[in-house]
């Protein structure tokens, strides 16, 4: 019999529609008692407000597609009147005085928020470790980053914690840890989910989604949250399809583009051949495999850098100047060099977003349906030999902030193009620890970008494997 | 004056932020890579004489 915590959010809905949602919270409680103190997932817990909630849920009427559903979340999104660190001691007792809309949304749909979850400070670096709250740890292995920012997601949906958890990304911060904890996790076309209510990083390029344990339970999420909101002029007033319809499991005819140049070749061999494999297996069930070339990543990779350093600089600029000493040495350091940048260079990494964006989806997507390529590709480091702090204190070694920097170097990128992206689990790598394959598709192709990834864990079980075993 | 101690005195000028510690140097030196990646990309595009509006390219560019 299977743990109530391990179930998949979809057969969680099925559960807490019969009246199991305070049970659906008790099992994921234990399993947080029994695993955080290795994993350091959460920030803060509200038991007492969760076991409310789940139990007015089990008396009320069934109204949402999420109802009586515990969750927990990357603690940035604000909910009125509850503290919201944002991963930082500047913030450690900020309490905001609105609601995130994707919270409003999530609990119109019938979910409640029990947990804050440990993310990077200020959502602002790849391998996920916090000086703040401590380092969340790989559930994999406790040596190993979880990918960042959104560590706690990553690592509290592989360890059955949560069903699912709202991460965000401006450079990865869904993707990598979903890849690096071995779940599913999805970067929305920029503007698809509205970001009101939720810590800013890069206006640009912050993106909200979800992280979950399979690509439909990703899609169920999507569902709650995606749509314009009058209080997010950024939002895109395009409709909302149903995700779930997308999930048919045909791949046939499917056009997949493996990039021909860095975004593969660099990769490491095993990475590399990961995801050969796992474009193998899509091919052996109908789908066009190929090579292809990607144009512009020059551009791309110039411009990508400038527009989330100036932006994050800016958000940063008062309590650089007032109390820089409670930022983690390497955030300070990184946020000073974003002061240095010219505006001319930022409008005109800016004003080239578009330009380049028509040439790379004529290019690309005239010739693919999706991109496949590694999430991370690089067997996953410890989080020894990317501290970048100690480097930032005079420690570690010149390699550092290399090792650093390549983790993102695949997912940045369409966070410039502002494209969709999926990462899934399509293996692990020489240590151990899980891999993703990330999938990119053209802007607003969710639905495709989503039935490609389930009709490949439908082939696949990567997706079904967890770090930790528990009886029911 | 070498770039470093003249971004140093920018940004102290402009924005009134002191180094926080000798990594934001070590930072600030490593931006001479982007500026030459920046200043590669000269010529290769036009600015546009309209602000661009990304919003609409993501719209143009859907399935």
């Amino acid at each position: 019999m299977t743990n109530l915590a391990d179930l998949s959010l979809a057969d969680a809905v099925i559960h807490a529609r019969n009246g199991g949602s305070a049970a659906l919270l008790e099992a994921c409680l234990a399993r947080l008692d029994a695993v955080n103190r290795n994993i350091n997932a959460t920030i803060w817990v509200d038991r007492e407000a969760a076991r409310a909630a789940a139990g007015l849920a089990d008396k009320a009427t069934i109204t949402g597609a999420l109802h009586g559903i515990p969750l927990a979340h990357k603690d940035m999104y604000y909910q009125a009147g509850r503290r919201c660190t944002c991963g930082s001691a500047i913030r450690r007792d900020f309490v905001p005085d609105v609601t995130a809309t994707v919270i409003e949304r999530l609990s119109k749909a019938g979910s409640y928020a029990f947990a804050g979850l440990n993310m990077a400070e200020f959502a602002m670096n790849p391998t996920g470790q916090n000086k703040a709250f401590g380092d969340c740890r790989n559930p994999w292995n406790s040596d190993y980053i979880t990918g960042g920012s959104s560590s706690g997601s990553g690592a509290a949906v592989a360890s059955g914690i949560t069903y699912a958890s709202l991460g965000s990304d401006t450079g990865g911060s869904i993707r990598l840890p979903a890849s690096a904890c071995g779940v599913t996790g999805l970067k929305p076309t920029q503007t698809r989910v509205s970001r009101y209510g939720v810590m800013p990083l890069s206006f640009s390029a912050d993106n909200v989604g979800p992280l979950a344990r399979s690509t439909r339970d990703c899609a169920l999420v999507l569902q709650a949250i995606a749509g314009i909101d009058s209080k997010d002029p950024t939002s895109a007033d395009e409709p909302v399809p149903d995700y779930g319809a997308a999930l048919t499991g045909d791949v046939k005819g499917l056009r997949i583009g493996i990039p021909s140049g860095a975004l593969m070749d660099n990769a490491d061999p095993a990475i590399q051949a990961a995801v050969e494999q796992a474009c193998a297996v899509l091919a052996a069930n109908g789908a066009i495999v190929r090579r292809i070339d990607v144009p512009l990543m020059d551009a791309v990779w110039a411009y990508v850098g400038i527009i989330s350093r100036v932006e994050g600089a800016a958000i940063h600029g008062r309590w650089m100047r007032e109390r820089p000493q409670d930022y983690a040495p390497h955030l300070a350091a990184r946020l000073y060099s974003g002061s240095a940048v010219p505006a001319t260079y930022y409008i005109e990494a800016l004003s080239r977003r578009g330009p380049i964006l028509r040439r790379f989806a004529a290019e690309v997507f005239g010739e693919v349906d999706v991109l496949a390529m590694p999430t991370i590709p690089m067997a996953l480091p410890t989080r020894a030999s990317v501290d970048i702090d100690v480097y930032a204190a005079g420690g570690g070694d010149e390699g550092t902030v290399a090792r650093f920097n390549a983790i993102s170097v695949n997912t940045r990128p369409f966070n410039y193009l502002g494209l969709p992206a999926l990462s899934v689990p399509c293996g692990v790598d020489p240590n151990g620890l899980p891999i993703g394959l990330q999938l990119v598709a053209r802007p607003f192709a969710e639905p495709l970008l989503l039935r490609t990834g389930d009709a490949y864990q439908r082939l696949s079980d990567w997706h079904t494997r967890r770090p930790f075993r528990f009886g029911a | 004056m070498e770039f470093v101690e003249q971004t140093e005195a920018a940004i102290e000028t402009w924005q009134a932020i002191k180094p926080p510690n000798r990594a934001a140097l070590k930072f600030v030196a490593d931006l001479a890579a982007a500026i030459s990646a920046f200043e590669a990309q000269r010529g290769q595009l036009a600015f546009e004489d309209e602000p661009s509006s990304f919003e609409a390219a993501l719209r143009e560019t859907k399935a």
